[in-house]
């Protein structure tokens, strides 16, 4: 279960900043990347924050993750709050991210143990944990080679293994499928189905329309870091005056 | 505990890195011994070449003094050129053809006889590295003087007291590793503070940028591993690499000494001497504090660049930061006093200096220590404060 309140984070830009992001921000010394958004995620059911690229999803998803802290508002998770109990929230979560974010000189064992180990697993869990996961990713024949020598597709797969090794209750998804092949992303679309399945609370950012309609319960719209969309999939579908997802999105981002 | 289990995986990641491996076993291991002997061997054997090497020497005046003519005519790799006319002397000597030219003035005979000066030019190249000519010249013309002044002696029966009124006996009371220490120990220190760096640099670029880089700080942040657990146990491994690298660098050195057979046996056993375990076990202690202050300036500059590239381009220029006080210390006449003790680095080399010489001022040392324990507590702070702020760890 995740409980988003009001949530704001400002950045304070540099003046090389400013300068880099171009005419539009060159007196905008504080920048709000999320502003005021409120929602909440429920276990059994996948939240997806949609919209385009630079309107606060990563740092509202970083703020989730307690990668970054609020500026103001609040983020429960499971219970926890994710300033004075951050390390409470990071034991409830698994994060993944379109990069496979892997260690190139371990093997794939050795890099779920290493997550492992950093969640607290005792030997016995993580054992048989690992022996499940490498046997429905079908991981074994490549588990003790080292990782810079894996495929893309193997590499995605540890990915995986590494994001879920400790059963988290709450799975933080940022743009996972972002730069990867229909064959990965299928892979991680099913890990997507298969948490919900398990009752996991689910947030998965994107910009693609098509993998909303696939994978989405409930779906809110972020755009310049405010929300101006927040409830079921099935009343977006209700509401939408254009013929397709991705018209219609970019209608309401136009409106915004 | 959590800072140990990242340790631990940063000891695999970092030896599984054949660039990490060579900078911090081989070159340290290898490099110093190959360096230290193939040096020395050039040098002995480019001053062997050099004495054995026959002189080609030409003479004006040999007329006015026969005997200084037929002195140099018997000395041996030693060949007297005629014929060669005073105006081309010049720049047969800058060619190299000719090593040397002795010109005797016309008064030579009547000046010797009256106990006067007889004047003699001698010209040759002074970039000849070794100085033979000049040295093997003025040789032969000392001999000839001395038994010139015994003869005048002899003549004015006077004694050699005459012309030398004091017998002054200089007692040195420095000991030989006292002496020996102060002249070479300020390269040892130079030499492990700059592996020390080198051997700290690639783990931290790998551990800062390079995590950034690769997108797995993401997921150690996303960990229930604190910041401070992610500092430290990245910094403990750092520190070991660079420590390791400095030791290795020192006992490369060791062992290179003792394979060169070009150094004399009462050098090498001085040096035997000097190189206790306990010396080396109180240099070792100078190289972790100073290790600490290197890995932790390291591990944060890295952490603040966004790539891998990047953090090389910030890094490289300290390589110089480094090695300005380092080779200050190498000077004579800097030596560890209340100011010296506490500047980093600096400290490090003149009070390794003192440990490799035998004289310890117990102050100073304390001194020594105060400063180079709080400079790396100071970057160790510096480096937990940049990997707690946001700006600095999702700078890109």
């Amino acid at each position: 279960m995740i409980n988003v309140q009001n949530l704001i984070k400002d950045f304070t830009l540099s003046k090389k900043q400013r300068k880099e992001m171009g005419d539009d921000y060159k007196d905008t010394k504080i920048l709000r990347a999320v502003d005021g958004i409120s929602f909440d995620c429920k276990p059994g059911r996948i939240f997806g924050l949609l919209g385009p690229n630079g309107a606060g999803k990563t740092t509202a998803l970083r703020m989730i993750a307690t990668m970054l802290k609020p500026t103001s508002g609040s983020i429960s998770v499971c219970g926890f709050d994710s300033v004075t109990n951050g390390q409470d929230v990071r034991g409830k979560i698994g994060f993944m991210t379109g990069q496979t974010a892997l260690y190139d000189r371990l093997t794939p064992t050795e890099m779920v143990k290493y997550i492992a180990d950093l969640h607290g697993m005792d030997k016995t869990t993580f054992a048989k944990r690992k022996d499940h996961l490498f046997n429905i990713l079908d991981m074994n024949s490549f588990a003790d080679r080292r990782i810079a020598r894996l495929s893309t597709g193997m590499k995605q797969k540890t990915s995986i293994a590494r994001t879920i090794i400790h059963n988290p209750q709450v799975m933080v998804f940022d743009e996972p499928t972002s730069g990867l092949d229909v064959m990965t992303s299928r892979a991680i679309v099913n890990l997507i189905h298969s948490c919900r399945e398990e009752g996991k609370t689910v947030i998965f950012s994107t910009h693609r329309m098509g993998e909303v309609n696939q994978v989405c319960d409930d779906i809110a719209i972020i755009y310049k870091g405010k929300l101006f969309f927040n409830n079921t999939l099935d009343q977006f579908k209700s509401e939408m005056t254009k013929s397709t997802f991705e018209e219609e999105f970019i209608y309401r981002v136009g409106e915004a | 505990m959590k800072f140990l289990i990242i340790a631990k995986k940063e000891i695999i990641d970092i030896t599984r890195d054949k660039r990490t491996l060579i900078m911090m076993v081989a070159v340290p291991l290898l490099l110093m011994p190959v360096l230290i002997g193939t040096m020395m061997k050039i040098t002995s054997s480019q001053a062997e070449k050099a004495s054995e090497r026959q002189l080609k020497v030409t003479f004006f005046g040999q007329e006015h003094a026969p005997d200084l003519y037929q002195a140099f005519s018997n000395i041996d790799k030693l060949i007297i050129l005629d014929q060669i006319s005073i105006d081309s002397v010049q720049s047969y000597i800058q060619s190299e053809y000719l090593d040397a030219a002795i010109q005797i003035d016309a008064n030579y005979q009547s000046n010797i006889e009256n106990n006067g000066q007889a004047q003699i030019q001698v010209q040759y190249k002074g970039t000849d590295s070794f100085g033979t000519a000049k040295d093997r010249i003025n040789t032969v013309l000392d001999q000839f003087e001395k038994n010139i002044i015994i003869a005048r002696m002899n003549r004015l029966k006077l004694k050699p007291d005459v012309v030398k009124a004091f017998n002054i006996q200089f007692n040195d009371v420095a000991s030989k590793q006292e002496k020996f220490g102060k002249l070479a120990g300020g390269w040892l220190p130079y030499v492990f503070i700059l592996f020390g760096f080198m051997g700290a640099m690639y783990p931290a670029l790998d551990l800062g940028s390079g995590e950034k880089e690769r997108g797995t700080l993401e997921t150690i942040l996303s960990s229930p591993a604190s910041r401070l657990d992610v500092v430290v146990g990245k910094f403990l491994v750092i520190m070991f690499a660079a420590f390791l690298t400095a030791l290795l660098a020192l006992g490369g050195i060791l062992f290179g000494i003792q394979q060169i057979s070009e150094i004399p046996p009462a050098l090498l056993d001085l040096i035997n001497e000097m190189f206790t375990l306990k010396t080396i076990g109180l240099i070792m202690t100078l190289v972790l504090p100073v290790s600490a202050f290197f890995s932790a300036l390291l591990l944060g500059l890295s952490i603040y660049a966004r790539s891998f590239k990047e953090a090389q381009s910030i890094v490289a220029p300290l390589n110089i930061a480094i090695i300005f006080p380092a080779v200050i210390g190498t000077l004579p006449g800097i030596e560890l006093n209340m100011l010296t003790a506490m500047i980093p680095i600096l400290n490090v080399s003149l009070a390794s200096k003192d440990i490799i010489s035998g004289v310890i001022n117990p102050l100073y040392m304390t001194e020594v220590y105060i400063s180079l324990f709080g400079f790396a507590a100071l970057s160790i702070l510096w480096c937990v404060k940049a990997f707690n702020k946001e700006s600095t760890i999702f700078r890109n």
